[in-house]
């Protein structure tokens, strides 16, 4: 694992910039290859979506639906770092959303009190379904990835159980969802409106969720409590070497139980966006499992680094909502589906290829500095023969 | 499989003059550091090349050129006269060029059959050809004396064995010309033996061995010619004969042999460490570290003699909580059962691990950030939950300083320095922030002899200081030379005494082999601990 922000250094900083590039280079490459042996122009579909998704309509619809990636990147991300993989984060994200739907209908409280509650309630279920994981794995040995992916399982039956009408859901216009919650439990949001291209009337172009302030909040937070804090050190060094961790006193054990609950806990944040932004119930449209996994291409992508997760999940967005431009043009839209793998494959590949390049131009700029070693002379007192003194 | 057609004609043949290795003009370069500037070697077919330096000064980076695993910058490689140049290392296995590393790089979990053949699995046909790999191995190892065992694991074997495992590895490859990484650093000196014997027996086959070390009177007993390397470029190349390792040394760096004479003792009456009883058991209930009690006084040195995998690393851990054992552990009066490691390191314990790799380094961390390591509950490394950078930053800069960590700078990863300037730094902060007991396994591993005089003299103002120390060393006069007093380690037992003032490293050898009815003397530096004088006898 790479250091986490280190001191700036403009070169260093161009080449992380140039890695993630070279990847979407490739990515749009190898869509071009596919959209070319499909029969269709890659020039024309790529200028399609660009048009579609810088569309303010449509930009608020990436920003919305970033946000909620973004959650579920620094959710995996935290696992990551101490080399744990957290699968499951689409169960805890889905059955932590059902909670707080459930939960925030029943209740009515005061405005900041009513989103409070809900979105303590979505931290607890999160974090306590991931903690089912971390608890199999410290005192059973059970390998996070297999638990999780059970669990996943698992949290999806409840939530398919308890959004039924003979539990916790209503039948509203052939859809099944929990009841609504009350007002007071919305989190407001930003309205965007203006004048739209060659258009002469203000217009609304849609709602960006407030909760966005929260999700970058959070990204500060995952930031400052890494690089900062002994704790995120701790968490780091359990990472990058668990033999060193534990000889320096790192009590692994509870590392893992603690990241698993931090790990749930922000996966539990994930639904929150849309629940207190637009949706204000829980049904399966709004919900739907697989964010969990897209979370995990974005981490990758962003590699652990808040930042870098951020602008992945906005690229994720975007290709999400421009997509859905293709179906008019009669391309499939799958085909961006096969660029969202070819991203994350090729991510891969050039943060290895932008590594060399580092080296060696590091290489090539310490070749005129003449400074083989500091001096050979090792200080007085390791040659005097101080063994008679004392 | 095994004959190698070119062997007959160069034992035959007329004295060769074609050396087996040739490196020209080899230039290094590292961010900040240039490894290796213009250095020129020629090694001799069917001879033993030592190469000596300091810590850093670039024989590792060498070696892993000539083995394919970097490439040079600038220079010619040449292997029985022809150039070649090497991508990876399967290139130079193929030119018949072999290396065992400065760390051991077997898999603990498997065979010594399966580690062998790792990478290049025996096929016939399509099926794995395990009998005719057995055959090969069993055929290696008797022609050249290295006693191996196929069948054991690994993670079974001591350190002299897991080092016969390595050469053999590299000899099932077909390898010509051996390069060794400090090969002797982990070995006591009858496994030293052993391994001397097994490199004439290689270059009475007519291979070449090329070999790092920084124990000058090895390399004078075991080489046929020597390199000296110093700050990147090769000094001269010297016949055993011409030198003394006093003048080696002085090629090395300008200074000249240290040998760690203690001063008068420094022992006091109050007791530090008490360790009752100490029994750690491994996974199928077997001690490993057998009914161990020892006391360590305030400015007292304890050293522990013994074969590798005796049960040292044990105890250690034991001590630092890492292991669940059973007995007691009071640590100044306070009874160490069930604290963490933690609290035992916030106490005043500190720890230079046998396996700096392993335990001891971060390898992807900046300097700085593995000045912490161990240490990042307390100051200068933290503020409350805080992390304190510029605290810890502004402490690995002494640290660098202190114990001439040689480094471009203290925001290059650990892995970026060499073997023995890791060792330093893992020194340097053990013996921060003012411990109360120092367990120090292998302390000067790796470490040239400038550096490994300066360690010496940090342990011995500590020990004035207070400081009890644990220690646990390969280097028979190492342990010797700074111990208050002396314990035999075998098979987890402390099985004898012995007074450093009187004991001989020939003694102290025969009683870690268990070969001797025991040397032990009676232990005159102190005499808390009747029960183990009491074992001596059963060896
Ligand atoms: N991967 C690397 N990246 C950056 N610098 C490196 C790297 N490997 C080695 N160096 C630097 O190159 C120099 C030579 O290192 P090398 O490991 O060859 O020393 P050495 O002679 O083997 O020392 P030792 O006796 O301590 O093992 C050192 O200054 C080291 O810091
Ligand atoms: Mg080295």
């Amino acid at each position: 694992m790479e250091r986490f922000l280190p001191r700036f250094d403009p070169r260093k900083t161009g080449l992380a910039v140039l890695a993630p590039v070279v990847a979407l280079v490739v990515a749009a490459a190898l869509s071009s290859v596919v959209l070319v042996i499909a029969g269709h122009s890659p020039a024309l579909a790529f200028q399609r979506m660009w048009e579609y998704g810088t569309e303010p309509a449509q930009v608020v619809n990436i920003l919305n639906k970033a946000s909620g990636y973004f959650l579920s990147a620094l959710a995996v991300a935290i696992g990551f770092r101490m080399n744990l993989f957290n699968i499951g984060v689409d169960g805890q994200y889905r059955i932590a959303a059902m909670a707080a739907a459930v939960v925030g209908a029943t209740l009515t409280l005061p405005k900041p009190l009513h989103i409070l509650v809900i979105v303590a309630v979505a931290v607890v279920v999160g974090a306590l379904w991931a903690g089912i994981a971390g608890l199999l794995k410290v005192y059973r040995g059970v390998s996070e990835v297999i638990s999780t992916i059970m669990l996943n399982f698992i949290g999806g039956a409840i939530v398919a159980w308890a959004v039924t009408p003979q539990v916790f859901a209503v039948l509203e216009n052939n859809v099944v969802r929990t009841k609504t919650i009350p007002e007071s439990g919305w989190f407001p949001g930003f309205t965007w409106s203006g004048i739209p291209a060659g258009g002469s009337q203000t217009v609304v172009f849609g709602e960006i969720y407030g909760f966005i302030v929260i999700s970058g909040l959070v990204g500060v937070l995952y930031w400052f409590v890494l690089s900062r804090t002994r704790f995120g050190f701790d968490l780091r060094a359990t990472g990058s070497s668990e033999p060193a961790a534990v000889a320096s006193g790192v009590d692994v054990k509870r590392m893992v139980l603690t990241s698993m609950l931090l790990s749930g806990a922000v996966a539990g944040l994930v639904g929150m966006p849309i629940l207190l932004g637009a949706a204000h119930s829980f049904g399966s449209q709004d919900f739907p499992s697989g964010i969990g996994f897209t979370g995990i291409a974005i981490a990758l992508l962003g590699r652990n680094n808040p930042v870098g997760i951020a602008f992945a999940s906005i690229l994720w967005g975007f290709l999400d909502v421009s997509n859905q431009i293709l179906d008019i043009e009669s391309i499939p839209k799958e085909i961006v589906t096969i660029m969202q793998g070819a991203v994350v494959l090729a991510v891969v590949v050039a943060y290895e290829i932008v590594r060399r390049i580092g080296v060696a131009t590091e290489q090539r700029r310490v070749m005129s500095t003449e400074n083989a070693a500091p001096p050979a002379v090792p200080p007085a007192t390791a040659t005097a023969d101080t063994g008679g003194e004392r | 499989m095994s004959e190698h057609p070119e062997r007959s004609t160069t034992a035959a043949g007329p004295a060769t003059t074609v050396p087996a290795v040739e490196l020209n003009g080899i230039t290094k370069r590292f961010p900040g550091v240039v490894a290796n500037s213009d250095v020129t070697l020629k090694v001799a077919r069917g001879t033993v090349h030592a190469i000596v330096g300091e810590n850093g000064a670039g024989k590792s980076t060498l070696m892993k050129i000539l083995y394919g695993m970097q490439r040079p910058d600038e220079g010619t490689i040449e292997v029985d006269g022809s150039p070649v140049t090497f991508h990876t290392p399967a290139d130079a296995i193929k030119a018949g060029i072999g290396m065992v590393h400065q760390h051991f790089k077997l898999a603990d979990n498997l065979t010594v059959l399966e580690n062998v053949v790792l990478g290049s699995e025996p096929r016939r046909g399509w099926r794995l050809d395990i009998e005719g790999a057995r055959k090969k191995i069993v055929e290696i190892s008797d022609r050249y004396g290295l006693d191996v065992d196929p069948d054991p694991l690994v993670e079974d074997l001591g350190v002299g064995e897991r080092q016969r495992v390595e050469i053999l590895k590299v000899l099932y490859r077909g390898a010509r010309t051996l390069i060794l990484d400090e090969p002797t650093a982990v070995l006591v000196p009858q496994e030293v033996d052993e391994l001397f014997d097994a490199l004439q027996e290689l270059k009475a086959e007519g291979l070449t061995v090329i070999f790092i070390s920084h124990k000058l009177d090895e390399v004078l007993k075991v080489a046929d010619e020597i390199t000296v390397i110093r700050r990147g470029t090769t000094v001269r190349t010297v016949l055993p004969s011409e030198v003394t390792p006093r003048k080696l040394a002085e090629l090395m760096v300008g200074s000249e042999l240290p040998s760690p004479q203690t001063s008068e003792s420094t022992v006091t009456d109050r007791a530090v460490l008490e360790v009752k009883g100490l029994t750690v058991r491994d996974r199928e209930g077997r001690p490993v570290v057998d009914d161990v009690t020892l006391t360590i006084h305030a400015g007292e040195v304890l050293g522990i003699a013994g074969v590798e995998g005796n049960g040292q690393a044990e105890l250690v851990e034991a001590i630092m909580g890492i292991r669940p054992a059973e007995g007691s552990v009071v640590l100044e009066g306070r009874d160490l059962a069930g604290v963490p490691t933690r609290e035992r390191r916030t106490a005043g314990v500190a720890f230079v691990p046998e396996d700096r790799i392993r335990q001891g380094l971060l390898l992807e961390s900046p300097l700085w950030e593995n000045r912490m390591l161990g240490h990042q509950t307390s100051p200068p490394n933290a503020r409350g939950p805080l992390v304190n950078r510029r605290g810890a930053r502004a402490d690995t800069e002494r640290i660098v300083r202190d114990y001439d960590v040689r480094t471009p700078s203290i925001d290059v990863t650990a892995s970026a320095l060499s073997g023995g300037n890791q060792q330093k730094l893992i020194v340097g902060r053990e013996m921060s922030g003012n411990p109360r007991l120092l367990l120090a396994a292998h302390p000067t591993r790796g470490v040239d002899v400038g550096a490994q005089a300066a360690i010496w003299d940090h342990l011995r103002r500590a020990r004035a200081e207070g400081l009890a120390v644990l220690l646990i060393s390969a280097d028979l006069d190492e342990l010797i030379g700074l111990s208050d007093s002396l314990k035999v380690i075998l098979r987890g037992r402390l099985v004898a005494d012995a007074d450093p003032a009187t004991v001989t490293p020939e003694d102290l050898g025969s009683a870690m082999t268990g070969a001797a009815a025991t040397g032990g003397k009676p232990g005159t530096a102190d005499d808390t601990d009747g029960a183990t004088d009491a074992e001596g006898s059963d060896v």
